[in-house]
């Protein structure tokens, strides 16, 4: 189960987080949702450390996220809205590297099967810095496909996508909930929303509140 | 929060440190020996080297604030790493400012890379740092982090700064202050009575300070 | 877990070539700058050589540390590493290793237009040189790898790395002028190396700090 207790976060003494609680079990998918500036992405930096909150507690299958040690993390991807990768590296480079230091190195005809599945086996050698955006989403997508983890946490895991892609991220994330895995995500649609999530967040104020 | 000189002991602080500052004014005036050589500038030295004592201790106490900011997560270690942080830096200028006053008439030029004043130059250096980045870091919360971290790392330096800088130039003299126990009698008595003066001055300066930056904080911005 | 760091390093290095590279121009405009400064004599020159060497190494070491953690910020590369189950003193061990690597590399180059556009002999003992100044670029990048990650997120980084990280990295500027002009005028060893010493306690107090406090630094 991932559980947050008593969340606060402050940006120049403005609470965007305000002593938050919400309880996720495993295998079920949290959709996030609020205005823009609502804490979402705040959130998941958070629970992916790689924010500090001002206080409180995150815990996962009974580990502290906060105050463990690095390898707590092993469990937990974050694909947040950046693409997270180096510019100057190839889509190829990026995943071989992204995997290695996540403790999963697989074979290079692995990971290009994976971006052939995703059309990005035309462009596996070129910098990511000539990529669109969709094309980073897709990316993201191959390294959330390639990793090994329990806890994924997507922000607008749909912005910039086309259709195919859109089609592809939902049969990801149909994978996904079939395979038992927790999932939270940021949405911004509330029909996406009823669609995937088992629990629906709505962020106003700092806090959890009812849609 | 109570007005900070509505508390007893505040208020008996204050009182004393006054009382104190002028006693020490006048002891340092008309009860401490004329040095020989240095007559009224040597005077400086009650000054002087009290300040130098107080501003290291102070940064002493920012490297202190920025360990048990990271041990405990508690805002108010950043607020006594600030104020330690701003009080060191004034004594630390006064030290900067009555050497070279000490200095002149004795060698005939304010600076001449002397040790200890040296240090303490590189020291203010780093220390306006990190008020620069206490300024333009980001945004509260991951400057505070930032703070902490440089304080520590700054305190660290100061002992390696101090070694090497002592070696540099060894053809260059100390500060005309010889070392305590070498002291014509009637300077060290003096000179204790004003380094506790100077430090209970400090500790009123720096308990003030805290409760400025938390009533700010409560104030300003409700937290 | 750190050689895989160390070797992303090294080979965005490899491939962009931007920290060496900008290193290297800017320490050859700094040269030219000195040349055109010093119409003094040769003898004057040579005295203040191994400081204005040093000098220079300080100036390109602020570009090449503001570079290396610029392509970090970019795509938000480092929430990669920072989100990753890794010991984020790895991050810090990694850049200061490959930091130093590259100052060398730039130094190894650089050194013979140095010594020959301001008419100076090289030093005799050129292999004492080059070993003496590994171990000095250690103890500069040390201290600069863990100003540049404070620094990183701060709006006038720029500004802000040189400020921060000239006056923390002074016993070192002062050990590697007293080192080099020692070596320069071929001084005894035991007339210079209680230089080294300070520069050995400097990588050791700056490596073990910034191992421990670069957890602290990295997250937002």
């Amino acid at each position: 189960m991932l559980k947050v207790s008593s969340l606060s976060k402050s940006f120049n003494y403005r609470k965007i987080l305000d002593k938050l609680n919400f309880n996720l079990e495993i295998g079920e998918i949290g959709i996030f949702m609020g205005k823009n500036g609502a804490g979402k992405t705040t959130l998941l930096r958070i629970i992916a450390k790689v924010m500090s909150p001002d206080q409180g507690e995150i815990t996962f299958n009974n580990f502290n996220l906060l105050k463990g040690s690095s390898s707590v993390r092993q469990e937990i991807l974050y694909l947040g809205h950046a693409p997270a990768m180096y510019s100057s590296l190839s889509a190829l480079e990026n995943l071989k590297f992204a995997l290695k230091i996540r403790n999963s190195s697989l074979s290079e005809s692995k990971i290009k099967n994976e971006l052939d599945k995703f059309d990005l086996i035309d462009q596996i050698d070129d910098p990511i810095s000539i990529f669109s955006q969709g094309m980073l989403q897709r990316l993201k997508l191959a390294y959330a496909e390639l990793s090994n983890w329990s806890l994924l946490l997507l922000d607008e895991p749909f912005s910039g996508l086309d259709s195919s892609g859109e089609d592809k991220m939902h049969e990801a994330i149909t994978n996904w909930k079939r395979s038992e895995k927790t999932l939270c995500i940021v949405l911004h649609s509330k029909q996406k929303a009823e669609k995937y999530g088992d629990k629906i967040f709505y962020l106003k104020e700092g806090k959890i509140t009812l849609p | 929060m109570q007005p900070f000189f509505k508390n007893r002991t505040n208020s008996l602080i204050l009182f004393l440190v006054i009382f104190f500052l002028f006693l020490n004014i006048y002891n340092i005036i008309y009860n401490t020996p004329m040095v020989p050589d240095q007559h009224w500038a040597q005077k400086i030295f009650y000054v002087h080297v009290p300040s130098a004592w107080v501003g290291f201790l102070s940064y002493f106490i920012v490297m202190i604030a920025g360990i048990m900011f990271f041990i405990k997560n508690n805002n108010f270690w950043d607020n006594v790493g600030l104020a330690a942080a701003e009080i060191g830096t004034i004594f630390i200028s006064l030290v900067l400012i009555t050497g070279p006053i000490w200095a002149t008439p004795i060698w005939g030029k304010p600076w001449i890379w002397e040790p200890r004043l040296t240090t303490t130059l590189i020291l203010f250096l780093i220390y306006i740092g990190y008020f620069m980045m206490r300024s333009f870091g980001g945004h509260a919360e991951r400057v505070k982090r930032y703070a902490a971290s440089l304080g520590i790392i700054a305190f660290l330096d100061v002992p390696i700064i101090f070694v090497s800088v002592q070696f540099w130039a060894p053809e260059i003299q100390s500060h005309p202050q010889v070392e305590m126990a070498n002291q014509p009698p009637g300077i060290l008595g003096a000179f204790l009575i004003s380094l506790s003066i100077f430090t209970l001055l400090y500790i009123l300066m720096l308990k003030y300070r805290i409760y400025v930056i938390q009533l700010k904080n409560k104030v300003i911005h409700h937290v | 877990m750190f050689f895989t760091l160390f070797k992303k390093e090294l080979f965005i290095e490899f491939r962009t070539k931007e920290v060496v590279l900008s290193m290297l121009i800017f320490g050859l405009s700094i040269i030219l700058a000195f040349a055109f400064s010093s119409n003094v004599s040769k003898v004057i020159v040579a005295n203040y050589a191994p400081g204005m060497f040093w000098v220079m190494i300080l100036f390109v070491t602020t570009l090449g540390v503001h570079r290396s953690f610029s392509y970090e910020k970019e795509f938000d590369a480092f929430s990669l590493l920072v989100g990753s189950p890794i010991d984020r003193g790895m991050i810090y061990l990694a850049k200061w290793l490959s930091g130093s690597i590259f100052l060398t590399i730039m130094e190894a180059i650089i050194v013979i237009p140095f010594f020959k556009f301001l008419l100076i002999e090289l030093p005799s003992n050129f292999l004492l040189f080059s070993m003496t100044s590994i171990l000095i670029n250690l103890a500069i990048m040390s201290v600069a790898i863990l100003v540049a990650g404070i620094a990183m997120r701060a709006s006038l980084s720029e500004v802000l790395v040189p400020i921060l990280f000239f006056p923390l990295v002074s016993p070192v500027i002062i050990a590697a002028t007293k080192i080099t002009s020692g070596i320069l005028s071929n001084d005894p060893y035991q007339l210079w190396q209680i230089w080294l010493l300070i520069v050995v306690s400097v990588i050791v107090i700056f490596v073990l700090a910034g191992y421990t406090l670069f957890d602290f630094i990295t997250e937002e």
